[in-house]
């Protein structure tokens, strides 16, 4: 149990940064070094300027999917808004955001209920939205056929993760704010890491090891798509 | 010959080049969710609902040989990432699979991340023009092409004389001499349109011609009897090589005219090719000419109100089909509109329209292919047929000869009696010339 916690509390998380951190950067580096010739499709923003906000409307809301398919889009802006949202909430462990928070005037008490009452409609608004989509890739015939065991397994993880996350708020083995703030602290300061009582909580472990392996695919499978959506949009609508 | 392994690794070398760009097809690697909008808004996915016409599984064909040799996941977990090794065997069934998408792009109007399934379709195709696995249809389209530089097969006696026959035909609808300039050194205006408008669907080009007779320039313009033909297969076999050379035909001819503006006519993927591919990447330099279309030009001239119409001759219901390659590709939507309300007492559009108009089933040179006539109309014309039967029109116009080809097959499979034909046509036939519209004799 030791090594376990070892190989997850105190390697994995600087090992996946590292990964995450080289692979987006190569990744970026290898899309802006090709040749890009226009391709446009019409009607294209007139301008540079335009298209800049037309990539950031479809990158914050899905114009395109919006025309397409709406009730696609209504389950895909929900889960990428909430899943925003739980990162923000997520600051909490890894930053001093509570200050800021503090600084614009909320109690602490008011920041507890704001954790516990969002945090937890998100965890489970975002288990049903991502329910429905992976529903949707069994479910008709037009996704389902094209769905491969690489895109479930990336759904499955997803869903792994959210379901440990909140199983540390509504289980048993709930997470304690201060210690996993203390935890991630001594990770960021190479202090005592083995020496964190969050790494005593399994259930912490497990979610720790999914997100992390979930953070070292992200360049090299389709969930690259949360980076390369800046890119191909203003490409195909360049003028 | 090549043997197999010759073929194999041409293939993969092919794949494997998609790391050197364009950025957009490397990116397309990566990026689908397969969320299945593309499926959803393909006209062909429409007409049939197999695994082999959806637009993201076609993708796919390419992706995995990409994800075998490119891309570490695939390297690195096989065939659990999605990829798998080329199969020489399959290229027969690839040279039909990849002649079933029309290069439509309707795909990439809705897809959330861009991705356009018509580069991966020409990427397809160029890998069977490589390996000599284009369709025989098509081929024999390219081979009419390179030989006689125009996709009809014609020679310069017979477009000689399809000019006379449409001055003869002008001058007995109108009673005035209306000319069809050719081969006018100096002329500010050399006219490009798809042969099919002087060969076979002749309306259109005599609307141009009465268009500049009417405006006082019938010297000012003038045809070719070399290069009469904007219709570019390269584009559809994935051949650079070829769309280059067929294209430097034209900016050549252009040039050895004196022309001030190349004027392309009704053919949206030889407008395409001119104003968004070759002017736009400049691939011959810097040009003394500028290109612009006959629909553009002569919408022009309607909103100056420099030319009349006797609405009464087009009393019948008229709706407009957007070439993909007008609508999506060149962003002209207004002026056949404009000409078409002009000239026509009910005009109708159809729904959707513009941008977001189904494609009529034989894009991307399908249209031209006979062996997969069932195909288009009872698969890819689907929703088309659907559209314009909704309308409740007469007449549709479409500013493309492979549109209309598909069209008025459409009809005649579909045993309906719409009359298909191009914009210009429709203006002919209204057009006051000294006052008096056509007195037509009767085509149909």
């Amino acid at each position: 149990m030791e090594a376990v916690r070892f190989l997850v509390g105190a390697i994995l998380p600087y090992l996946a940064l590292l990964v995450f951190v080289f692979g987006m950067v190569y990744r970026i580096r290898t899309w802006l070094k090709l040749p890009a010739p226009a391709m446009t499709l019409t009607p294209a923003p007139p301008t540079e300027g335009d298209n800049k906000s037309n990539v950031l409307m479809e990158t914050f809301f899905f114009r395109s999917l919006f025309k397409g398919d709406r009730g696609l889009w209504l389950l895909a802006w929900v889960f990428h808004v909430v899943l925003a949202l739980i990162f923000v909430g997520h600051l909490r462990v890894f930053t001093n955001i509570d200050a800021l928070f503090m600084g614009l005037g909320m109690s602490e008490q008011a920041i507890q209920g704001m954790s516990s009452g969002a945090g937890g409609a998100a965890g489970i608004i975002i288990l049903i939205t991502l329910g429905v989509l992976i529903l949707r890739h069994v479910a008709i015939p037009r996704v389902r056929e094209i769905t491969g065991f690489a895109d479930y397994a990336a759904l499955l993880l997803i869903v792994a993760i959210i379901i440990t996350g909140n199983s540390m708020r509504f289980g048993a083995e709930h997470f304690n704010l201060a210690l996993t703030h203390e935890y991630f602290k001594s990770l960021a300061t190479f202090g005592n890491i083995m020496g964190s009582p969050a790494l005593r909580n399994s259930t912490f472990l497990v979610h720790m090891l999914l997100a992390l392996l979930l953070v070292m695919f992200m360049p090299f499978s389709k969930i690259l798509h949360f980076g390369g959506i800046f890119f191909t949009h203003q490409m195909i609508r360049k003028h | 010959m090549m043997t197999e392994n010759d073929v194999k690794q041409k293939v993969v070398d092919s794949i494997r080049a998609i790391d050197k760009g364009p950025r957009a097809m490397q990116m397309y690697m990566e990026m689908c969710t397969k969320c299945g909008t593309c499926a959803s808004v393909c006209p062909v996915y429409y007409g049939k609902g197999e695994k082999r016409y959806n637009p993201a599984e076609r993708t796919d064909l390419i992706r995995r040989v990409y994800r075998k040799y490119n891309s570490f996941a695939g390297r690195v977990f096989g065939r659990l990432a999605g990829a798998e090794d080329f199969d020489p065997a399959v290229l027969g069934e690839w040279s039909k699979i990849f002649y079933e998408c029309t290069g439509c792009r309707r795909c990439a109007v809705f897809c959330p991340f861009g991705i356009d399934h018509s580069v991966i379709t020409r990427k397809g195709r160029a890998i069977l023009d490589q390996t000599g696995y284009t369709p025989e249809t098509m081929k024999k389209v390219v081979e009419i092409s390179l030989e006689t530089g125009n996709t009809d097969g014609a020679s310069k006696q017979a477009f000689m004389a399809a000019v006379d026959f449409l001055e003869e035909e002008m001058q007995d609808e109108h009673d005035v001499e209306i000319k069809i300039p050719v081969d006018v050194k100096g002329a500010e205006y050399f006219y490009v349109p798809p042969s099919g408008d002087v060969l076979v669907n002749p309306e259109a080009t005599m609307g141009v011609a009465k268009v500049f007779h009417v405006l006082g320039m019938a010297d000012k313009w003038t045809m070719s009897s070399k290069c009469f033909d904007g219709a570019n297969y390269g584009l559809f076999t994935g051949d650079d090589a070829a769309m280059k050379s067929d294209n430097k035909l034209y900016v050549d001819e252009a040039k050895a005219l004196g022309a001030k503006v190349l004027l392309m006519g009704e053919c949206g993927h030889a407008h395409r090719i001119m104003k968004m591919m070759m002017e736009k990447a400049g691939w011959w330099g810097e040009l003394p000419f500028e290109v612009t279309n006959c629909m553009q030009w002569t919408a022009e001239h309607i909103e100056a109100g420099r030319l009349q119409f006797d609405k009464s001759k087009n009393p019948q219901r008229v709706t407009y089909h957007d070439p993909c390659n007008f609508g999506r590709s060149c962003d002209i939507t207004e002026e056949p509109r404009a000409i078409l309300e002009a000239a026509c007492t009910d005009f109708q559009d159809m729904a959707p329209n513009r941008h977001e108009n189904w494609c009529c089933g034989g894009g991307g040179g399908l249209s031209a292919m006979d062996d997969i006539h069932d195909f288009r109309m009872s698969i890819s014309g689907t929703k088309k047929m659907e559209q314009v039967r909704d309308t409740e029109a007469r007449y549709v116009a479409t500013a493309c000869s492979n549109c209309k080809r598909q069209l008025t097959q459409l009809m005649e499979h579909h045993e309906e009696e719409i009359e298909v034909g191009g914009v210009h046509d429709m203006l002919s036939r209204a057009i006051l010339v000294n006052g008096k519209a056509a007195v037509r004799q009767d085509f149909t």
